[in-house]
């Protein structure tokens, strides 16, 4: 059937030839149904060589009263077990730590990436928002978010309105969010730069929590381009300031010659060498834009989208993403493809040298670094004759990143500096209503 | 700065696109919904948040939690 | 066929049942609360009106006037107002289906007997019938038919829609702006809005488990046609052939939904997005998302 804009038109028109003057009032039909409907999720992280893994399962439930009133709130719970790179290199030798808690030590063996020590950490998160009509083309939408692990909690509340435009095809919107977070780390927060000490010895940590607080603001605009396309664009500029250390992220102080990690005496239990806790600024601000499409080939839909992010640090960052979903038997299959890149922080530091002065920020965690992230993966969705679907997604995530050619020293140059990272996601998805 | 005229080249796309109320069969379509599937998009979003630098772009920030 | 000419009364809660069997299918009333003779009437009015298409446009009975027609194929025959309205409308709908669906495909009954099992006629049989099958064969100039010798219509497809449609006005004549819901085998119409407020509420049944309804739609104004397989189909090679054939080749359409049901503001409109739905297979979402009208597949 061609021109299908006009089946309607044709049918109302032959039906009304049909039943003579009768003009039949408008249908006003609705399905019941208690208006809630549900999205569930179990995921699986899994980084390679031992390192976090995450096991995450999460429920949204949404409530619709009709006239465009909504409620939704998500409850997410997570478990990370495992660790990271802590930051200090890798040396010949195995190196000793003392823990987070300052009541233990740990050992990283000889040539290996030196890891946190392993750490388990449930994760409760709790969002609830409610949107509404505000008057003929405007929706406004106000939520709040809670969330608590064992050193750190986050309290937030955000706000957005939204303007339709041009039959709505056009949505202009504007949106806040503040947050307030407190951090609270184990063994109590270590003063940037300090040295780390033997167990027991406290001095160089301060007792009890910090804050962070950050704005976010968000203007978005959303065009529907043709019957097929549709595009958005969204502006953001955050602002954090506060605590914004990692308190667990050390620098290995070393030889200027040699590169290697200057050795020390532990009275006791403790370090072999020294190692500073890092140091960074206590406010960052941040802006991106962000752009997708959304493009349907006939049944085939197409989804890209791409973020530029710069921020007061120095880091500038690139994201493309691209799916493609097809239609597969009863449900569809997604391939997906995302590109991440990053420049390093201007206080990011593989190490610190002895004897030069010391900067006041420094860092050598990882995420602060230049690296290029791929990840590939597939979807694979099925409905079911309620209107309920059930999805499952495998992805594979891999890091490569590289620390600049002026910050290696010495005997640096033939370990390895910069751990690749790999993980592997499988996720399990179920949306129902009832 | 590059954003100026970035916002007139919006400003021109909105008057000339657009399709009639009758002619969103495609764009009813629940995989065409810029928003078909938040929670995943969130769980992403708080996987990248904790191993990258940038956050957000989509939606808010996100962050909210100790990994990063 | 026998129809029962029967129709009885009984009061449930807030409002009278009526029941009555026509046009092969269970019939039944609803009606806001009101005076029992009032009731009795306005089921006197529906259930004539509904025997009265069945008598006019029923192809088994020899005094109806579709059976006139068809025992004159190859003649000219003059057609009443109402007859020639359902004819410009089958026709119209010939034209916006591109000629899948046709009244003059009824003969291919002759080679497809759905009954869940999986005879299915062979190219030959199929050939021999569709050149007796075909809107464009026929000669329609208001108010003259002429049907080719060995052609027959049908008025399946829209009749029962249309007789609620024609039901309902029958109601509004005789107590306007009463809230009745009228269905027909599952073509349902409700003309006035209960002065409460309250909607009436209907099932739509399950397909894969008889009897259970899946979803109820609360209907306060307007239509619902419901098209579907069930118990009508033929498996064969891993297809699904529902019971609705395609004019143009003599088969029936494949993978289609189960079963469909689609809220219009009358029953022919419903019945029409139903069937045209039903006539593209397994496109028949896309149709009806583009339709705009509100619509459960199973």
């Amino acid at each position: 059937m061609k021109n299908n804009d006009n089946l309607n038109a044709a049918l109302a028109a032959a039906t009304c030839a049909l039943l003579g003057s009768a003009v039949a009032a408008p249908v006003a039909a609705q399905e019941e149904s208690s208006g809630w409907s549900f999205d569930s999720t179990l995921l699986y992280y899994g980084e390679s060589d031992d390192r976090v893994r995450d096991i995450s399962a999460a429920v949204a439930a949404q409530r619709d009263f009709g006239d465009e009133r909504k409620f939704s709130a998500t409850l997410t719970a997570d478990t990370l077990t495992g660790a990271s790179a802590s930051g200090a290199i890798a040396l010949d030798r195995p190196q000793t730590f003392t823990s987070p808690s300052g009541r233990a030590v740990y050992t990283t063996a000889a040539g290996a990436v030196p890891l946190d020590d392993t750490f388990l950490d449930t994760r409760f998160a709790l969002n609830a928002s409610w949107t509404q009509p505000l008057a003929r083309l405007y929706t406004v939408s106000a939520g709040v978010g809670f969330s608590t692990e064992y050193d750190y909690t986050h309290l937030g509340a955000n706000l957005s309105l939204a303007r339709d435009f041009n039959k709505r095809n056009t949505t202009l919107s504007a949106g806040v969010a503040w947050s307030q977070d407190d951090v609270d780390p184990v063994g109590g927060r270590p003063i940037p730069l300090a040295q780390m000490l033997d167990v027991g010895n406290d001095s160089n940590k301060r007792n009890g929590g910090e804050s962070k607080d950050v704005l976010d603001l968000l203007l978005g605009f959303t065009q529907v381009l043709n019957r097929t396309t549709v595009l958005r664009v969204n502006y953001s500029y955050s602002d954090s300031s506060g605590y914004l250390n990692d308190p667990y992220k050390l620098l290995s102080v070393v030889d200027p010659l040699t590169g290697d990690t200057l050795a020390r005496v532990p009275i006791g239990q403790g370090p072999d060498g020294v190692y500073l806790f890092e140091s960074r600024p206590d406010a960052r601000t941040k802006q991106s834009l962000y752009a997708e499409v959304k493009h349907a080939f006939g049944t085939p839909v197409m989804h890209f989208a791409y973020r530029y992010m710069t921020d007061d640090w120095g880091i500038d960052s690139h994201t493309g993403e691209v799916r493609l979903r097809w239609p597969l038997g009863d449900g569809y299959i997604e391939p997906q493809l995302r590109y991440y890149t990053q420049s390093a922080a201007d206080f990011y530091r593989a190490s610190l040298v002895n004897g030069a002065a010391l900067p006041r920020y420094a860092s050598a965690d990882f995420r602060l670094g230049d690296f290029d992230a791929t990840t590939v993966g597939v979807k694979y969705g099925h409905g079911t004759t309620g209107g309920n679907e059930w999805s499952i997604r495998a992805e594979y995530y891999q890091q490569t990143g590289s620390v600049p050619q002026e910050q290696i020293i010495g005997n640096q140059a033939r370990r390895e500096q910069y751990p690749d990272l790999s993980a592997v996601i499988v996720q399990f998805g179920y949306r129902f209503r009832l | 700065m590059k954003k100026l005229p970035f916002c007139l080249v919006l400003l021109g796309l909105a008057g000339c696109a657009g399709v009639q109320p009758w002619e969103r069969d495609v764009l009813a379509r629940p995989e065409m919904s810029l928003d078909n599937a938040p929670l995943e998009a969130a769980i992403d979003d708080h996987i990248y948040f904790s191993k990258e630098a940038s956050s957000g772009g989509r939606g808010f920030g996100g962050g909210g939690c100790g990994c990063n | 066929m026998n129809t029962s000419c029967a129709a009885t009364l009984t009061r449930n809660a807030d409002h009278w049942v009526g029941r009555f069997v026509a046009m092969a299918s269970p019939c039944e009333i609803l009606v806001d609360d009101v005076q029992a003779s009032l009731a009795q009437q306005v089921l006197d009015v529906v259930a004539s009106e509904a025997w009265r298409i069945e008598r006019k446009y029923s192809r088994y009975r020899t005094d109806s006037a579709v059976h006139r027609i068809n025992d004159s194929a190859g003649s000219e025959t003059v057609v009443d107002a109402e007859c020639a309205n359902l004819l410009d409308f089958a026709a119209t709908l010939t034209r916006l289906s591109e000629g899948a669906f046709d009244i003059t495909s009824g003969v291919l009954r002759k080679a497809w007997t759905f009954d869940g099992g999986n005879h299915v006629p062979s190219q030959a049989q199929i050939d021999a019938l569709l050149a007796s099958v075909g809107w464009h064969r026929v000669e329609w100039q208001r108010p003259v038919l002429q049907l080719q010798a060995g052609m027959q219509i049908d008025f399946g497809g829209i009749g029962k829609e249309y007789a609620v449609d024609s039901a309902a006005d029958q109601v509004e004549r005789i107590a306007p702006g009463l809230s009745c819901l009228i269905n027909f085998g599952g073509d349902v119409a409700v003309r006035n809005a209960r002065p409460d407020g309250k909607p009436w509420r209907v099932g739509i049944e399950n397909c894969t488990r008889m009897g259970a309804a899946e979803r109820v739609v609360q209907l306060s104004r307007g239509a619902l046609a419901t098209s579907g397989d069930a118990r009508r189909f033929v498996f064969r090679d891993g297809h699904r052939y529902s019971h609705i054939l395609d004019a143009r080749t003599g088969w029936p359409v494949r993978n289609a939904p189960h079963s469909i049901t689609v809220a219009a503001d009358t029953c022919t409109q419903a019945g029409t997005l139903t069937t045209l739905a039903m006539l593209k297979g397994c496109n028949a979402e896309s149709l009806l998302r583009e339709s705009g009208a509100q619509y459960w597949l199973q």
